[in-house]
């Protein structure tokens, strides 16, 4: 993995004003992954913008940890209804 | 932009105080948040309207000129000015405090600063940097671009290059044979300008993929209708049928019922991003039974018919 891409979660507290907490319980939620490396933990670039969405929901929103999970699972149910009802529609177009 | 009842869009009475527009706006940005209502661009607006009223309602200066001015509050300090100058004569002063009109933004009584505010206000209303990466003299990611492109189903058989203009700049890029409607694709890099030396944005394509043929689709699967003949079906035979990529020739079976469906493996449109593979090709067969009729043929059916009864 390349060490470029990856942000140390003190930085993302520092620059996104949060505790460290918020972002560890993020963390042991499942929610984002924390990548460790000597002793440094970071957060993968990709996963950023996961990262201030929940930060936006809990922050801007007052959704708790486990409204988050909720939110989490309920978002990936979504794109997947999205996702199938976009090939629905595909299909749909065999009989029309 | 047209005239908005701040009051009536966080469901307000107009006697409500601080802690109800607080409550209001809370309630319905929970409903509305473009984080909680992935690509209903209808909710973004409403979400765009109700930050504007909690904008303008949640700040007591901002709020009692649009009591007082209604649709024209963006107005007020020119009729303020205009007053002033008209009661100057009068030796009257007006002491009101300015108000910088046309900024609508996102405004929010809780914990936040100017970074908050902007990275909020930009990641929503799509303008400028959005941060991707995090700390002091980290380099951000650009904005991400979202475009959609129109194409017909002939043009994605095959791979090809297309230019297209996004935000001014002409982007030559290649298009996957494949793609389907409705697919959104990522191209790295062509988003916006990158902050402090950070990577640029990148481009999201959202196919509108037209049927511009006789073949419908289904993934990489096509599927047609080819009309028989009555003796072909009966007795079976060669024809020759239309695959998007050339004629094929194709045995029947002696009586084939109408209906029947015939697989043409490999005939089909090609797998998305798996070179040299295709899908197959779905044939149904419909028999036609022949028509206007000579007296020989009519006496010929005749007989057959006494046959089988």
């Amino acid at each position: 993995m390349n060490l470029e891409d990856l942000i140390p979660t003190d930085e993302i507290c520092a620059k996104y004003r949060v505790e460290s907490t918020f972002v560890s319980s993020l963390y042991e939620s499942g929610l984002i992954e924390i990548i460790t490396v000597k002793e440094t933990q970071y957060v993968h670039c990709d996963e950023i913008s996961v990262f201030e969405k929940l930060r936006r929901l809990h922050y801007e929103l007052d959704i708790n940890l486990e409204g988050l999970e909720a939110i989490q699972h309920l978002l990936e149910q979504v794109r997947q209804l999205q996702q199938k009802n976009l090939e629905l529609k595909n299909r749909l177009n065999l009989y029309e | 932009m047209d005239f908005i009842d701040y009051y009536k869009l966080l469901e307000l009475d107009k006697s409500a105080n601080q802690a109800d527009i607080k409550k209001a706006y809370r309630k319905l940005a929970r409903k509305y948040h473009p984080d909680l209502n992935p690509n209903d661009k209808e909710a973004q607006l409403r979400f765009q309207q109700i930050n504007e009223a909690n904008e303008v309602l949640s700040d007591p200066e901002k709020r009692k000129k649009y009591d007082q001015y209604g649709k024209d509050w963006q107005h007020a300090d020119a009729y303020e000015e205009a007053r002033k100058q008209q009661q100057a004569s009068g030796g009257r002063a007006y002491t009101g405090g300015g108000f910088g009109g046309g900024q609508s933004g996102y405004s929010y009584s809780g914990n936040f600063d100017d970074d908050t505010f902007s990275d909020f206000f930009e990641e929503m209303f799509g303008s400028g940097a959005r941060a991707h990466g995090s700390g002091r003299g980290r380099h951000f990611k650009g904005q991400d671009f979202n475009a959609e492109l129109q194409l017909k189903l002939s043009d994605v058989y095959t791979s090809h290059k297309q230019t297209l203009t996004v935000n001014g700049r002409n982007i030559r890029l290649t298009i996957p044979a494949g793609v389907e409607n409705g697919q959104t694709i990522k191209i790295k890099g062509h988003g916006g300008p990158g902050v402090q030396g950070g990577p640029k944005g990148d481009l999201y394509i959202t196919f509108n993929i037209i049927n511009d043929t006789k073949f419908k689709r289904e993934k990489e699967n096509l599927f047609s209708n080819v009309n028989l003949d009555l003796y072909t079906a009966l007795l079976g035979g060669e024809i020759t049928v239309d695959s998007f990529g050339g004629k094929v020739k194709l045995k029947v079976k002696p009586e084939t019922q109408t209906g029947t469906k015939v697989k043409l493996k490999g005939k089909g449109f090609p797998k998305y991003k798996k070179e040299n593979q295709f899908g197959d090709l779905i044939i149904t067969y419909d028999v036609k039974m022949p028509t206007n009729l000579n007296a020989r043929e009519k006496e010929l059916f005749h007989k057959l018919q006494k046959l089988r009864s």
